[in-house]
């Protein structure tokens, strides 16, 4: 299994300190799952646990080994490759979008994220952003709230109103 | 009447044919959408169809059912992302040929060759059900569990280049599976005495975050990149690709009649056993696995239809659902005043036979939908990326929303999008998380049983194992593929020229 077992020829930036996170945390998950009922029988709800995670703190100390064998790659630094701020800014947008999402309403929020995010990326017209997000919007509205009734937060928008108010229209 | 006279009836009236086909219109749609299950839309059809006819009821439900399993591989080949885990597999093949512009083309031969396994399973399911439901009775505990190792030693072909990142995921995938209330004891298991945590992870919000978010954060380094121009001028298959691997689709398409037989387990399960022994059984493909090979693409598409047929064995049979969707059919069944088990076939013997036909229609729809509707879909990925991705965000934050209206599966959703955001950017295989999660309880409580049939005592377990023919085929089947793995086996397996 050795050739399998092998790691990358070359280290990224950080890939060290991920290895190493994913050590501990394997170590740390172990322990929680010995806290489960120990090592009392194999039948016992920690048995599988145990496993997994031996397992787990096994792989991760042989890829973390690995990886401090390997050569770093040349020339790649950690804010390029793994962070850049476009995926920095991008993940704090979501963030933001998942935070506001239940205390605004998902229509608020959603259209707030979509023209944002779009006019980030894609940097076109502010009328050009604010009709695609729209056009989205009212899509994904259809098919998930109308279509397959899926409740999505309301928010400040009393939209049970104003859908039986459309609904009446056609009484 | 006899058995063909109710196998045609959806055939011959045109409400029922409509019926079929708009379930599968729709199915093959919702299954597409990540988030939106097959199980979710057949339980929300059941509560403003149980006013219906039951054969009007059966054939919306049947065609959304048949529609659903294979809709989920269009947005897993177009844009990386899963419509549902039994399109887990196709992704890994399906997703690096659109990449390279055969989008069309992918579509079209996986339309095909799911209609073909569709088939393969309506057939065993008319011919053989009796017997195929007493053989998946027969399994003992220690079988499904065997079963699951099987599942998980798939890591080795997930993995990509190094086994022990692959290893790792799985293993974390196997935890992430036990987390919230004991199924057995109750007790609680990684939930940190947070209340939410009781139900566990939902599968679905690891996939998207997994597949979904990942992805769209990893495609933000490329967003210079050109869009490539999907070549959608050949829909319909090659008949030489279609010869070519209809072996192939044949052989695997067992595979999902069954392991979509055995209770439990479905199409998921049936298209990764199908990629990995499409894996192990292709000698030179022409494009290496993980890169766009279409043996990796027609495997799990044939198997995940295949195991259509094969979960309707024991639920008609044996009033034993084959997966999660089955077990849905059921209580619609029982709300229409219908007792599925063994006597079904006996005392209603029409609704074998009417399912039997209406499955077949809705394949033969599958096709005609399946093989109309690329070029529009298609157009997705030439999308730009710049309105695309926030697109996959909130879809994915939707879809994670839609499982359970709860803005915890959200949050799980997006820490999974991350850490696979990172486990992707330093070779980490996202897959085998997804697996693990899914052949988690399956072989947790498999295992329990197991052991405590044989009261502790591993070493009856193993003698037992050794005197039942079926263990003893799956237990050999485990250790081939651990000394498969071996570098003596493979040093053995080189041809002389080589060494």
């Amino acid at each position: 299994m050795s050739s399998q077992f092998s790691a990358q020829k070359t280290r990224k930036p950080g890939e060290r300190l991920f290895c190493f996170l994913l050590v501990l945390g394997s170590v740390y998950l172990f322990w929680q799952a010995y806290k489960i009922s120990g090592f009392s029988e194999l039948s016992s709800p920690g048995a599988f646990p145990l496993a997994a995670s031996a397992v787990m703190i096994l792989a991760s100390c042989i890829t973390f080994l690995n990886t401090l064998k390997s050569p770093a790659v040349e020339g790649m630094r950690f804010k390029d490759h793994c962070l850049p701020p476009i995926v920095a800014i991008v993940m704090t947008l979501i963030l933001v979008y998942s935070v506001i999402l239940e205390s605004l309403g998902f229509i608020l929020s959603s259209f707030a994220f979509l023209f944002v995010t779009i006019q980030f990326l894609y940097r076109r017209s502010l009328m050009y952003t604010l009709s695609i997000s729209l056009l989205a919007l009212i899509v994904v509205y259809i098919i998930f709230r109308l279509v397959f009734q899926v409740v999505l937060p309301e928010g400040i928008v009393p939209e049970r109103e104003i859908l039986s108010s459309i609904k009446s229209l056609w009484r | 009447m006899d058995a063909f006279t109710y196998f045609a009836m959806s055939w011959l009236s045109p409400e029922l044919l409509g019926l079929t086909a708009l379930g599968t219109f729709l199915g093959i749609y919702v299954g597409a959408i990540p988030g939106l299950s097959v199980t979710m839309a057949v339980s929300i059809l059941i509560s403003f169809t149980f006013s219906w006819d039951v054969n009007y009821a059966l054939c919306l439900m049947v065609g959304v059912y048949m529609g659903g399993v294979y809709g989920g591989s269009r947005t897993a080949i177009l844009l990386n992302i899963p419509g549902a885990p039994s399109a887990i597999a196709t992704a890994l093949d399906g997703y690096p040929l659109a990449k390279q512009g055969l989008a069309g083309e992918a579509i079209g031969l996986s339309t095909v060759m799911s209609v073909v396994g569709g088939f393969v399973g309506i057939i065993v399911l008319a011919l053989a059900a009796p017997t195929v439901s007493e053989f998946a009775i027969t399994f003992q505990p220690r079988d499904y569990m065997m079963l699951g190792v099987l599942g998980i030693m798939l890591v080795g072909s997930l993995s990509g280049s190094s086994l022990a990142r692959g290893i790792f995921a799985g293993a974390l995938g196997l935890l992430i599976g036990t987390v919230g209330l004991d199924p057995m004891t109750a007790e609680e298991r990684f939930t940190f005495g947070v209340i939410e945590l009781w139900d566990g992870i939902n599968p679905v919000a690891v996939m998207i975050g997994m597949f979904g978010i990942s992805e769209a954060l990893h495609q933000l380094h490329h967003m210079n990149k050109a869009v490539i121009k999907q070549k959608i001028s050949r829909i319909i298959p090659k008949w030489s690709d279609i010869k070519k691997y209809m072996p192939l689709s044949l052989q695997t398409s067992f595979i999902g009649v069954i392991v979509g037989a055995l209770p439990g387990t479905g199409g998921d399960i049936a298209a990764l056993m199908a990629y990995d022994h499409a894996k192990r059984t292709t000698k030179n493909p022409k494009v290496p696995f993980g890169q766009g090979a279409k043996e990796g693409l027609i495997a799990p598409e044939a198997a995940n239809n295949a195991a259509v047929g094969g979960a309707y064995i024991p639920m008609l049979t044996l009033g034993i659902p084959g997966d999660a969707v089955t077990a849905v059919f059921i209580g619609a069944l029982f709300i229409h005043g219908l007792n599925p088990g063994p006597l079904l076939l006996v005392e209603q013997p029409h609704m074998f036979w009417f399912t039997v036909g209406n499955l077949t229609l809705a394949n033969i729809f599958v096709l005609i939908f399946g093989l109309t509707g690329i070029k529009l879909f298609s157009k997705i990925v030439e999308c730009p990326k710049g309105i695309l991705i926030p697109l996959i965000f909130l879809l994915s934050i939707v879809g994670a929303y839609a499982i359970n209206n709860a803005i915890i599966d959200i949050w799980w959703m997006l820490a999974f999008g991350v850490f696979g955001y990172f486990m992707r950017l330093y070779g980490f295989p996202v897959g085998p998380v997804i697996l693990g999660v899914i052949l988690s309880s399956l072989t947790d409580e498999n295992w329990r049983r197991a052991i405590l049939s044989e009261r502790g005592s591993v070493s009856d377990l193993f003698v037992n194992t050794l005197h039942s023919p079926l263990s003893v085929i799956l237990l050999s089947i485990i250790v081939f593929i651990l000394v498969s793995q071996t570098p003596i086996w493979r040093k053995w397996l080189r041809p002389k020229r080589f060494r």
